[in-house]
């Protein structure tokens, strides 16, 4: 159903995959601007960089989705009800069309990197060994249920208020700079609040993260730390949504259906 | 004068719509004030680490920043009426844009001014004068043109929106054109010249973001040359006329889906 209604408005579609490949050529061309000179950056070599960029355009779209931002305007004009007599889990219903945009997303931001490999003569560096894959892989699937939830979180705000999206604006932007999708947050982090900001909070655990452990910067005995703490985070945001969950359905009024 | 009273009155309907939704306006104002204070950080971060970016100073680099935040948010803030066109055209809306005894390009483009973007032209002025106080000492001629320039800008932003309202009538999927506009000028962020050759010709000629924003801030700074200077002011004007003449024909093309 997602991929589908993705895919009917194709010229929307196709505008909205140039807009990411405009912010991906940006940032391609802002990183290879500062390491130039000396082909390394704040500790990480041309290379690194640049495999950071291109990471971070691939999960932004397998991590940050949007269909969950329809749950508000549902719960406004009372369309929600619908789902509450009907025998399916809501919660799992929009990460099933959640997945499905995120694979379909995450399937063109491939090719996109592909192209710009190509097209500008860059590297996308590979990890040495083949067991990164697998704690990437694992890293990027706690990385997308942590947004999921956080994301499922912030819409429950629609049942306690009309004005739920300033709010998101607002969650969303914090999380972009946070999560290191614009660039690698330990550039930014150079004293001890800032590194209390970001490291703090669960939003370097979204692209930051396994980015880091894709580029094998990770020690050992950290990496097992970094899945305890994306694990304890799930479990915090969960625990909470099921609180909001709750007490959202007994603020429920359904007016407008 | 008519004009005059007509957008004091929209923006008294805008200002009455952001303080009917406290919470709304907050986050977003807020948000935007996050966006702003992220960026500079991020180009104060830049400067640990090196000592110029793309041959420009920190303040140099920042002010190229700052020049491309107080552009774009002079545009939405005049011409956030546009976002609600495809909605118009959609539900046939624009009928009774038409009827009305006033220009309906006007009224599209400025029926909503964004207040929080007005309200945020504050900080952005603070920014500004914080960073132009620790550039080397400039001539006044250099304000002068740097403001000329900034209207130039203006032009081109104004001609763009109004490309954006032609197509729609075209295209119901046209919104992603507006919002392709918001992400391409994010390459104004930064100099022009850390961009390929190619790249700084589509973004001077086609989509003339680098004259938007790269151009006052060289015109400050000393560093445009008359003939691109001039040639600036060609490129908006033409780059204005095609968006009028486009609209033009969309609205002599424009069928309504019935109202």
């Amino acid at each position: 159903m997602s991929l589908s209604e993705q895919v009917t408005y194709r010229f929307g579609f196709f505008f909205a995959r140039l807009r990411g490949l405009f912010v991906l050529v940006t940032l391609f061309f802002v990183w290879s601007a500062v390491s130039m000179k000396t082909g390394f950056f704040a500790g990480y070599s041309r290379e690194e960089l640049m495999t950071y960029v291109f990471g971070a355009h691939i999960l932004r779209s397998l991590v940050f989705g949007s269909q969950s931002r329809r749950i508000a305007s549902e719960i406004h004009d009372g369309t929600f009800s619908l789902f509450l007599v009907r025998p399916v889990n809501h919660f799992l219903f929009y990460y099933a069309r959640e997945l499905s945009e995120r694979l379909l997303l995450g399937f063109f931001a491939v090719l996109e990197v592909g192209i710009i490999v190509v097209f500008f003569d860059s590297t996308f560096l590979f990890p040495s060994h083949l067991s990164v894959f697998f704690f990437v892989f694992l890293s990027v699937f706690l990385s997308h249920m942590l947004y999921y939830c956080m994301s499922y979180g912030m819409s429950m705000l629609a049942f306690w208020s009309r004005e739920a999206m300033g709010p998101r604006f607002l969650f969303e932007w914090i999380l972009e700079f946070l999560s290191g999708a614009f660039f690698p947050v330990s550039i930014v982090a150079t004293n001890v609040a800032l590194v209390f900001l970001f490291f703090a909070l669960p939003f370097i655990y979204l692209v930051f993260m396994p980015l880091t452990i894709y580029l094998e910067r990770v020690p050992g005995n950290q990496l097992f730390l970094s899945f305890v703490w994306q694990g304890m985070w799930i479990a915090i945001v969960a625990g909470l949504l099921r609180a909001l969950w709750r007490r959202g359905l007994r603020a429920y009024t359904g007016e407008g259906i | 004068m008519k004009y005059v009273r007509v957008w004091v009155q929209l923006v008294h309907c805008a200002f009455s719509s952001y303080a009917s939704n406290r919470i709304d306006a907050g986050s977003y104002f807020l948000g935007k004030l996050i966006r702003f204070g992220f960026f500079w950080l991020f180009f104060i971060s830049l400067f640990h680490y090196t000592d110029s970016f793309a041959g420009y100073t920190k303040w140099e680099t920042l002010l190229f920043f700052v020049t491309f935040n107080l552009v774009d948010v002079l545009g939405q803030a005049l011409f956030r009426g546009i976002y609600l066109f495809r909605n118009d055209i959609r539900k046939g809306n624009f009928d009774c844009i038409l009827v009305k005894p006033l220009n309906s390009l006007f009224y599209i483009l400025s029926r909503l001014t964004d207040i929080l973007d007005i309200l945020f032209l504050a900080p952005l002025g603070v920014a500004l004068w914080y960073v132009v106080i620790h550039l080397p000492p400039l001539p006044a001629a250099s304000f002068f043109l740097y403001a000329l320039f900034l209207f130039v800008g203006l032009v081109i932003v104004l001609g763009i929106h109004i490309l954006s309202a032609a197509l729609t009538i075209w295209s119901m999927e046209s919104e992603g054109m507006i919002w392709f506009y918001r992400d391409a000028t994010a390459i104004g962020r930064f100099p022009p010249e850390i961009f390929s050759k190619p790249i700084q010709f589509v973004f001077t000629f086609c989509l003339p973001i680098i004259v938007m924003v790269a151009f006052p801030v060289k015109m400050m700074l000393g560093a445009l040359p008359l003939f691109w200077a001039m040639m600036g002011c060609i490129i908006a004007l033409v780059f204005l006329i095609g968006a009028l003449v486009s609209w033009r024909v969309s609205v002599r093309r424009y069928s309504s889906a019935s109202s």
